[in-house]
């Protein structure tokens, strides 16, 4: 295993600020701390090669998790083991090995063109010059740097700049990368631009890596396997083939029947909204199939209109963040 | 090493973007000398008997502290915008020590004062006023060498000073309130001669003359012979106090961030 986490456990502390003058004082001379728990005894692990994704809403602990992975942030409890390595006690070492991306600031010199960062960096990680060069004409002609990299980064769009954040964190050729919320902020084009980029160079490269994003489209377009996190606890962790699978057997049926009816029975199916008479069914094609329940709801009741709809994986993750998709636990 | 070259070089070339604040700091550097001298002229017409040398004397001096006031300006908030903005966890991501990072990005931009500021400055009132040479050239080595003590010492000071923005949001006061004592202490505007006894007194048990006043002392022959090793010692005392109180800082500071997250 390329990356092994344990009963991982980050508590960070708050200071209690009480408002008023005495209180500030009181805060500097005596500082009291609550504890914050941020990630909540994770464990999981990952082999050389995986692309996993790492998906949750804000405030999950993703961050935190990404933060300890590139040893910056040392945990509470739990061991971390990457690549044979502890990343906070080798922290020097470590570094060099990993590409870290964080979406929501760049690392490259805000005031100069995008390409001194580079040859900057080169100097850093000391690549040697045919492997800088052989780099970055890659990146140049997979992310199209070349349109941009002699503005200053302050004029980039935050497209442009995050595909020359990506190429910055990979300059170096680190075995494993770690990006932190990659596409946030981004249109749809060059989200798919970013995903395919990633996609690509695990696939061709066999870079191994692990990113966070809080929108499923970024997993199910680049990832084989899913971590799903929720207020510091893995609330699932699977094949996103599986997922998929699960939510390709589950439909939803919604029909307005021509007038109210108290109770409503339909076999394999249950109810999970109600507007007036407009009622919503849930069920699965592998137990009942779409004609014989059509056919079972028009012999017992009047129905006016009927629409049948397929359930997508995003409403999957809100079941599960929200500790509903019972039946799911029979995939995992 | 190379890295820290490349990052004094880089950081050279961002100062240079700024072609208006460039302009702006050359303008004041110039303004505020000639202010500074028209005071001093005033001063001197109304005490009468002017002394040419002695007022020749005052105009290097004025000069020449005026001028390194402006070299040694340095941005007092690099670290605390890293800290807002997050970008100090990346600068952990990278192989480097961070202070000598932080240290090379201050070189970058210490040399462009040199080249950009002082020496146009310096060109421009040597040729309007009548500034002394060196006291000899013995004294002018020594003057380069306290010169860059003297560098240190104010960067280790504000390096102190920088750190508190990781227990303090706003690091703005402590910085005012810095720069205000390096600018009255340290001789900057006026000479050490012309402060009562006891002010002066005082003021040698701090590091702030070290910083102006010794080497420009030195520039001007102002130091004994017997004392000059002693003033030199001084500076290498004040380097090695604060930078050792700046250590335990970073310390402190970076288990701070590495526990807090910032
Ligand atoms: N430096 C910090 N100090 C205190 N609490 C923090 C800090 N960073 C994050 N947290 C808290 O920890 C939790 C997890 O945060 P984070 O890992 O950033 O989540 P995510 O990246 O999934 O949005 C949140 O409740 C957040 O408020
Ligand atoms: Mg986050």
């Amino acid at each position: 295993m390329l990356i092994q986490v344990e009963q991982l456990v980050k508590d960070y502390q708050l200071n209690k600020n009480q408002k008023g003058f005495f209180h500030a004082i009181k805060n500097l001379l005596m500082p009291e701390y609550q504890k914050k728990r941020a990630v909540n005894g994770i464990s999981f692990s990952i082999s050389e090669g995986e692309m996993v994704g790492f998906i949750g809403p804000n405030g999950a602990g993703k961050s935190t998790t990404v933060k300890i992975l590139s040893g910056v942030l040392k945990p509470t409890s739990g061991k971390v083991i990457v690549n044979g390595m502890d990343p906070f006690r080798n922290r020097k070492k470590y570094v060099s090995q990993i590409g870290v991306v964080f979406g929501q600031r760049t690392q490259l010199w805000w005031d100069l063109p995008a390409e001194d960062t580079f040859d900057l960096l080169k100097t850093i990680y000391k690549i040697p010059d045919a492997t800088f060069k052989k780099n970055m004409d890659m990146f140049s002609e997979m992310l199209d740097l070349h349109e941009f990299l002699h503005q200053p980064v302050r004029q980039l769009s935050l497209g442009q700049r995050m595909r020359a954040d990506i190429a910055a964190a990979m300059i170096h050729e680190p075995a494993i990368l770690f990006f932190d919320e990659p596409t946030i902020g981004l249109d749809i084009v060059a989200k798919e631009r970013i995903r395919e980029f990633i996609r690509s160079m695990n696939q061709e490269k066999g870079i191994t890596m692990l990113f966070t994003t809080h929108d499923m489209q970024d997993i199910e377009k680049t990832c084989e396997r899913m971590i799903v996190i929720d207020r510091g606890d893995i609330v699932c962790d699977s094949k996103v083939d599986e997922i998929r699978q699960f939510s390709d057997s589950e439909r939803k049926l919604t029909v307005k029947f021509g007038r109210q009816y108290d109770r409503i029975e339909l076999p394999g199916a249950q109810m999970i909204k109600e507007a007036g008479n407009t009622k919503t069914f849930q069920f699965r094609t592998n137990e009942v199939k779409i004609p014989e329940l059509i056919a079972e709801l028009m012999s017992r009741y009047e129905v006016l209109d009927l629409t049948v709809q397929e359930t997508d994986i995003e409403s999957i993750i809100k079941q599960i963040y929200e500790g509903g998709a019972p039946a799911y636990e029979s995939v995992s | 090493m190379r890295a820290y070259l490349k990052i004094a070089q880089k950081s050279f070339r961002n100062n240079l973007v700024f072609r208006a604040e460039y302009f702006a700091a050359l303008l004041n550097t110039i303004v505020t000398i000639l202010v500074n001298l028209a005071i001093w002229r005033a001063i001197y017409e109304e005490e009468g008997g002017l002394d040419n040398l002695q007022f020749s004397l005052i105009v290097t001096y004025v000069i020449l502290a005026l001028a390194l006031f402006q070299i040694f300006t340095m941005d007092e908030y690099v670290i605390e915008k890293k800290i807002k903005s997050g970008l100090i966890t990346s600068d952990l991501l990278k192989p480097l020590s961070f202070r000598l990072h932080l240290f090379s990005f201050h070189f970058g931009a210490l040399l462009y004062r040199i080249v950009l500021l002082l020496i146009p400055t310096l060109l421009l009132y040597s040729l309007v006023y009548r500034v002394l040479p060196p006291f000899s050239i013995e004294m002018f080595l020594c003057f380069l060498l306290s010169v860059i003590l003297g560098y240190f010492v104010m960067y280790s000071l504000n390096f102190i000073v920088w750190l508190s923005a990781f227990w303090f949001y706003k690091t703005f006061s402590l910085v005012t309130i810095k720069d205000t004592a390096v600018l009255v202490l340290s001789g900057a505007v006026i000479p050490l001669w012309f402060m009562p006894q006891q002010l002066v007194h005082f003021i040698k048990l701090t590091p702030f003359d070290t910083i102006f006043f010794i080497p420009i002392s030195i520039y001007l022959g102002q130091i004994p012979m017997d004392q000059l090793l002693f003033s030199l010692l001084r500076q290498v005392i004040w380097i090695t106090v604060l930078g050792l109180i700046g250590h335990v800082l970073w310390k402190l500071a970076t288990r701070r961030l590495i526990v807090q997250g910032g």
